[in-house]
This record gives structure tokens, C-alpha cells and sequence, in this order.
């Protein structure tokens, strides 16, 4: 076997990297050429142009109608001019944005704090806990709602129990504008982000011995080789996970229909549980699109940002 | 040889069906169509209703469905089997996406089927089917459910209303007793109340509250006490919010202040949590609270899967002096039909077949609710069932809520704002005159 000194790339590779960079004019013959792989990803392109694309731009398109069973109508902007003066989609966005702010720090740091103490463990301990924090991900969030439900439960839940140990006065959890979104926020915060540990487990294995060892022969401590070696090289999968996440929190839609509705009042009314209300009960379909079209944009302007701020450099 | 009979008489029965199809469509053959020519497919949705041996809860409609095949060759009826928690949403999303069944069961007022859809054609009416005498057996609240602009819209099938349900076994332990003849004033309901609210075991820890119910878009069990003193959400032509006239938020601060001043029910009181609340009535482990307002089903429930020794009661009263509940119709409708007048017959002639007064009298039995059609009634459906000829006694208390075609959004803008009240952050006043403002505006 060859091997192939690191940073330099074979000649035959080297050859076909410039016929990427320069693309062929004729693109139909350079598919035709490749048809193999195309074929390859022709079910898969089906499936995302059938399930994703269409329906895309199908709501794109709908978001400037007024929805009707037998033909819609084209109102211009005026379902977007209906969003941005409606404040339940005001209401709705500031609890989105408390939501992910709160949640999506501690989602990542948590799961790099776990995966850094995991990482240093055997093979076996760490088989055991990567499958054990990863197993919330392969859970129904229906299920792990439901299971929330009954310990933020006034009367026989776990948490008014454990603070009856205390003497202190039990809380009604779900049931307080001031307390249900908290409740929300600290049920996503203690759910371990098990992707987030797989994914930090995966790079930190990637970051080469050397670094640390010369780190060690220059004296430095286990938390500063954490620190100045293992979260910067960590910064990409970060950015990943950041950008993931934040994208899931602004998507929060499980845990609000099944543990509080929205309610009280709308104390934890969010964007998706908002869309989903307008569309699937008032049968505003044209609004409900204007409303998804905002949050993809608001999701939009999170990542570039997000993307600017933690990016690589190089 | 039986079969043979049993298709005969399936056979007369259309006949008899075609010919009052003539005779009430005013000479309107041609949109009427012809049952007995339809060959092709039926499809209808249900949800699932009363258990046989097996455990089977769509076996009802399954032998209607066999039935009906047997005496018409050629004709299949596909049931589409959908629990009803799921109901309103599928059939939202077939709504959305016009792939809707032919038949389902739908309360045209409720989630998932509303009078804008009426209007943009998804509902078909039934009219041609029904001549004047075929609709003189239905309850009068129960056909109105289902008219809209002067059309029917659907067979009603059932009639609900909600009724004061009183745990005996804590009204005997707490030495209270119960109203008699289930009749009582706001007063007495609140004196009641307080009695039993008790510490059972000492440690200074109530066990047991006197009242509790939710408080949740689309639910009406606490609504009948706002009505007490003579209060309703919208005026008569449904141009005004009349919820913030003052005897009506007098009415809905007491029984939030059954919480927050009398300390007669639980913390839990206008929260949203359905299942809990009933459990807290119903199941043997907990039975912490002794009176709860509930539709008729769970009279059915109390009897069977949660046997409790309970008795029905109305809502107390207020001002009014008369008790009031709030009642829904659920039957069968018609979703749009394309220009097949045959399949539009058929649709028509099955939905008759499952909604017949003997159907109406099976279902009554078994599955709890009140017929909507006069004949069914007259059967006596419930008389080894107290409890039931009780909550049926209530029918003349019936309110209908308001067929606005923006009552859900109405809804949800008066229930939030009524769960504020009840968890104390505001006084029904403020929630109320918050609420004016939101359906004011959805009134315009």
C-alpha cells in the first residue's frame, strides 16, 4: 500500500481536482460520463424534490394567497403585512427567541462538557454512556413530553415532591405564565443534546496526540489543554452543532401541544405552534406560509450570523 | 334464506328511500341521482366507539358496512378506522389537500369543519335526500346544528351536553347532601363546595377539594357557570362581545375565586390538564375531588371502566334562576361529491342506513350519548340507566354556542384569557375586556 505523505494529493486525483475546478462545458456529457453516480443519488434527489423542494416552494407561493378549498386567491403581501401586525406572531417570537437563547448555549457547552469527561474514560465506560446519553435522541419526544408531564405535575410530580423535602411550597409548574416557559426551557436544557456528545466524541478522537503532549511538556494543565487546544479545534463541529440546534429550539413544537398548548394564556405560544394553529385549525394556509417563510428567513439571518461569528479560520 | 329476506327488505327499504328522494326534491331528480345505479366505492371515516367481545371498537359500522354491501352488488364501503384524538387534524389535512373521505363524523360547529368550509362548497347538502317528514323526526336543536342558510348540512346522530357529576361516597363522608332532584343555586353549590374540601388524614393537608374542572380552547365544561346569570360570549346577531357585561364576569370570578379565596378547589383548577382532572374524580387511587362537570360520556366512563357511586346534577344557578348547559350535536356529513349524481344517491342512502332510529336506539345504549332523532327516543334507551334518563332530563337546558365561522379563534381568545383568571394573574374584569379586544376585532 502507498502511502501518501500528509497535505499532498496523488497526481490522478491532482488531475481530476483541476477538471472540478474547470468545469466542462458540456455539462451533459460530463454527466453523462458520471452517470453512474447520478444514478446512484436519483432516489434520493426524487424523494427531496417530491418532499422538500416542492412543497418549499409550493408554500413560498402560497404565502402570497389566500388559501381556498376551490381556488385560492393572490393577495399580495397582505398575509406578511398580517404577520408582522399580529401580536400572537409577536408574542410567539419573543418566547421562540428566549427559548433558543437560553437553550441553545446550554445545549452545546453541556454536551461538550460531557463529552470531554467521557472521552477520557475506557472503551467500555464510554460505550456505556455514549449509548446511554445518546438514547433521549432515539426517544419520542411524545413520549419524553409525557414523562416531563407528569413530573412538573402539581400534585403527585416528582419536582413538588422533591421540594416538599425542602418545605418549600409546591409550584404549579405548567400552570403560571411566570413559570411554564421556565419550565420548558429548563425540561430542553436537561435533556442531553445526544448528537452534540457523538459528534464532539468523534472530533475530539480526530485531534492529533502531538498537540498535547508538547502542551504537557510546556507545563500546561489538563483544564488549559482543554481549553487552548481542545474547544478551538472543536470549533467547527461547534459552529455545526450551534447552527443545528438553534435551528431545532426555533422549530420547538412537541413539548408545547402536549405539555401546555400554548397556554397559559400564551405564555408559551412559539412560532411552529402558532403556524400550526393557523394553518391545521384556522385553515389559514396563505398565512401560515407567510408565517413559516418569516421563521425560515429568521432562521436564515441566525445562521449567517452564527456562521460569521464561530467559522473556521483558516 | 335469511339473507335472501334480510335483502329484500334492504332492497324495499331503497326503494321506499328512492321514491321519498323523489318526492323531496321537488321535481330535482336529475341532482338527486339514483342509488341503485351507483357501482364503485364508499369511503368513510369513524372513530372508535364501544367495544364488543373483542375488543373490537369499530364492529358497529363493520356489520352495518357488511350489511349494506350484501344488498347492494357492486357497492363497497371502505371504513377508514381514525382515533378520535386524531379526527380533526387528518381530516384538516384532507381538507387541505381535497382528498377527503365521502363520509365522516363531524360536528359542523367544531375543530375540524366550520362554517366557512359550508361555504366554499366541502360540505354537501342533504336536502334532496330529506323531505319535510324524514326531518320532523329530529330534535329541532339537533337539525338546526346542522342547518346552515336554510340547507341541512348532515344527519344528526347524537346529542351531548355536559352535567354536574357528584361523588356519593365523599358527599357521605364529608356528611354533606347532595341537591335534590340535582337542582341548586350558585349558593348552595358553594356551601357544598366548602364542605367538601376536608383534611382527611389530619396531617393539615387538604385530601379532598369540593370542585374542579380545565379550562382549554374547545372545551366547555366550565362555561355553563358563566351562563348562571343569564350571560352568553356574543349578542344575538353576533356583532359584539357580551362576555365583559358585568353578571357575567361576577359569574366567572366565583368560581375562580373558589380557588384563589375559598380555597374549595384545587390549585389545578382552569388548568389543562383533561385527563388528570378526571382521574382526580374517577380513579379509585385518587378520588380527590368531589364534584366535576363533564359531557355524558363520562357517565358512561363512571359506569363502566371507572365504576363510582355518583350521581348527575345541573349546573347550579345564578340570577338567572334557570340552569343552563352547554350541548353539541355530532352526526354524519357529506364532503363535496363530484358531478355523480349516482354516488351523491348512494353517499345519501348509506349515511339513512347508519343513522336509522334503530341505530340511533343501538348507539344510545352503548355508547352514551342522546339520540337526535324523536323516534329513537321514544324507544327508552336508558331506562335501566338512572343516570342517563337524568342527564337527558337536562336536554331543555341546552345552550348552543355561537355558529360564528370565527368561533374557534373566538374561542381560544376568551379561554385564554379565562385561564389567566383562574391561575389569579388577572381578574375576570381585565381578562374580559382583554378578550373584548381580540374578538371585537374578529368580529369586524
Amino acid at each position: 500500500m502507498t502511502q501518501i505523505p500528509m497535505g499532498a494529493v496523488p497526481k490522478k486525483d491532482n488531475e481530476k481536482l483541476k477538471v472540478l475546478k474547470k468545469p466542462n462545458k458540456n455539462v451533459f456529457l460530463q454527466m453523462k460520463k458520471n452517470y453512474s453516480a447520478y444514478l446512484f443519488l436519483l432516489p434520493k434527489l426524487i424523494l427531496f424534490v417530491l418532499f422538500v423542494a416542492i412543497p418549499v416552494i409550493w408554500a413560498f407561493v402560497l404565502s402570497f394567497q389566500e388559501y381556498k378549498i376551490f381556488g385560492s386567491e393572490f393577495v399580495g403581501l397582505d398575509n406578511y403585512i398580517k404577520v408582522f401586525q399580529s401580536e400572537a406572531f409577536l408574542v410567539a417570537l419573543k418566547n421562540t427567541l428566549l427559548f433558543t437563547v437560553v437553550t441553545v448555549p446550554f445545549s452545546v457547552l453541556s454536551a461538550l462538557v460531557i463529552a470531554s469527561m467521557i472521552f477520557v474514560l475506557g472503551k467500555v465506560s464510554q460505550s456505556f454512556f455514549r449509548s446511554a446519553f445518546y438514547l433521549p435522541t432515539v426517544t419520542s419526544m411524545v413520549i419524553i413530553a409525557m414523562v416531563w408531564r407528569w413530573m412538573y405535575n402539581y400534585e403527585f410530580g416528582l419536582f413538588n415532591y422533591i421540594l416538599g423535602w425542602f418545605g418549600i411550597e409546591q409550584i404549579n409548574w405548567l400552570g403560571q405564565s411566570s413559570s411554564a416557559l421556565w419550565a420548558l426551557i429548563i425540561m430542553q436544557c436537561l435533556i442531553p443534546f445526544g448528537v452534540g456528545i457523538i459528534m464532539y466524541l468523534a472530533s475530539m478522537g480526530s485531534i492529533s496526540h502531538s498537540l498535547y503532549e508538547a502542551a504537557r511538556m510546556d507545563g500546561a494543565s489538563s483544564f488549559k489543554q482543554w481549553l487552548h487546544i481542545t474547544i478551538p479545534l472543536l470549533k467547527p463541529t461547534t459552529l455545526y452543532l450551534v447552527l443545528l440546534s438553534t435551528i431545532g429550539s426555533f422549530q420547538v413544537f412537541t413539548q408545547i401541544i402536549m405539555m401546555t398548548g400554548g397556554g397559559p394564556g400564551n405564555a408559551t405560544e412559539t412560532l411552529v405552534h402558532l403556524i400550526y394553529k393557523t394553518g391545521f385549525r384556522d385553515f389559514e394556509f396563505g398565512l401560515a406560509a407567510a408565517q413559516s417563510v418569516v421563521l425560515f428567513v429568521i432562521i436564515l439571518i441566525f445562521s449567517i450570523i452564527q456562521f460569521r461569528v464561530l467559522r473556521h479560520d483558516e | 334464506m335469511k339473507n335472501v329476506l334480510k335483502k329484500s327488505v334492504l332492497t324495499l327499504a331503497s326503494l321506499g328511500l328512492a321514491a321519498s328522494v323523489l318526492a323531496g326534491c321537488n321535481g330535482d331528480a336529475e341532482e338527486a341521482g339514483n342509488a341503485d345505479e351507483f357501482k364503485g366505492k364508499i369511503t368513510i371515516w369513524d372513530g372508535p366507539r364501544w367495544p364488543d367481545k373483542d375488543d373490537n371498537k369499530y364492529h358497529w359500522l363493520e356489520a352495518k358496512i357488511k350489511e349494506y354491501e350484501e344488498a347492494h352488488d357492486g357497492v363497497e364501503v371502505e371504513l377508514v378506522q381514525v382515533p378520535w384524538a386524531e379526527m380533526g387534524d387528518k381530516l384538516g389535512v384532507a381538507i387541505a389537500g381535497k382528498s377527503w373521505p365521502d363520509i365522516a363524523p363531524v360536528d359542523i360547529s367544531g375543530s375540524s369543519v366550520s362554517i366557512d368550509h359550508i361555504e366554499q362548497g366541502v360540505i354537501e347538502p342533504l336536502d334532496a335526500y330529506f323531505d319535510k317528514d324524514a326531518k320532523a323526526d329530529f330534535y329541532e336543536n339537533a337539525l338546526d346544528a346542522y342547518t346552515y342558510d336554510g340547507k341541512m348540512y348532515g344527519i344528526p346522530n347524537a346529542i351531548t351536553l355536559h352535567s354536574m357529576l357528584l361523588n356519593l361516597d365523599l358527599f357521605e363522608e364529608a356528611g354533606v347532601t347532595p341537591p335534590e332532584g340535582g337542582e341548586w343555586t350558585y349558593d348552595e353549590f358553594l356551601d357544598a363546595a366548602k364542605k367538601l374540601t376536608f383534611d382527611r388524614d389530619g396531617d393539615g393537608k387538604t385530601d379532598v377539594y369540593g370542585f374542579s374542572t380545565y379550562v382549554l380552547p374547545g372545551y366547555y365544561e366550565s362555561w355553563p357557570f358563566f351562563y348562571k346569570n343569564g350571560g352568553s360570549p356574543l349578542n344575538e346577531d353576533m356583532t359584539e362581545f357580551t362576555f365583559d357585561d358585568p353578571e357575567t364576569v361576577q359569574a366567572i370570578q366565583d368560581l375562580a375565586d373558589l380557588k384563589l379565596k375559598e380555597n374549595a378547589a384545587p390549585e389545578t383548577l382552569g388548568g389543562n390538564d383533561v385527563g388528570g382532572t378526571f382521574q382526580a374524580w374517577a380513579n379509585e387511587e385518587q378520588r380527590t375531588v368531589a364534584m366535576q362537570p363533564w359531557a355524558t360520556w363520562a357517565i358512561g366512563a363512571a359506569q363502566g371502566k371507572y365504576p363510582t357511586n355518583f350521581a348527575v346534577a345541573n349546573y347550579p344557578t345564578g340570577k338567572s334562576d334557570k340552569p343552563v348547559t352547554i350541548g353539541g350535536v355530532g352526526g354524519w356529513v357529506m364532503f363535496h361529491q363530484d358531478e355523480d349524481a349516482n354516488k351523491k344517491a348512494a353517499v345519501a342512502d348509506f349515511m339513512k342506513f347508519i343513522s336509522t332510529d334503530k341505530e340511533q336506539f343501538v348507539m344510545a345504549q352503548n355508547y352514551g350519548i342522546f339520540p337526535a332523532r324523536i323516534s329513537a327516543s321514544e324507544m327508552d334507551p336508558f331506562k335501566d340507566n338512572p343516570e342517563m334518563t337524568r342527564a337527558m332530563e337536562m336536554s331543555d337546558q341546552v345552550v348552543m354556542l355561537p355558529r360564528h365561522p370565527e368561533w374557534q379563534k373566538i374561542d381560544e381568545a376568551i379561554q385564554t384569557q379565562l385561564q389567566l383568571v383562574f391561575n389569579g394573574e388577572k381578574t375576570a374584569e381585565e381578562a374580559m375586556a382583554d378578550a373584548k379586544k381580540t374578538v371585537d376585532e374578529l368580529l369586524k
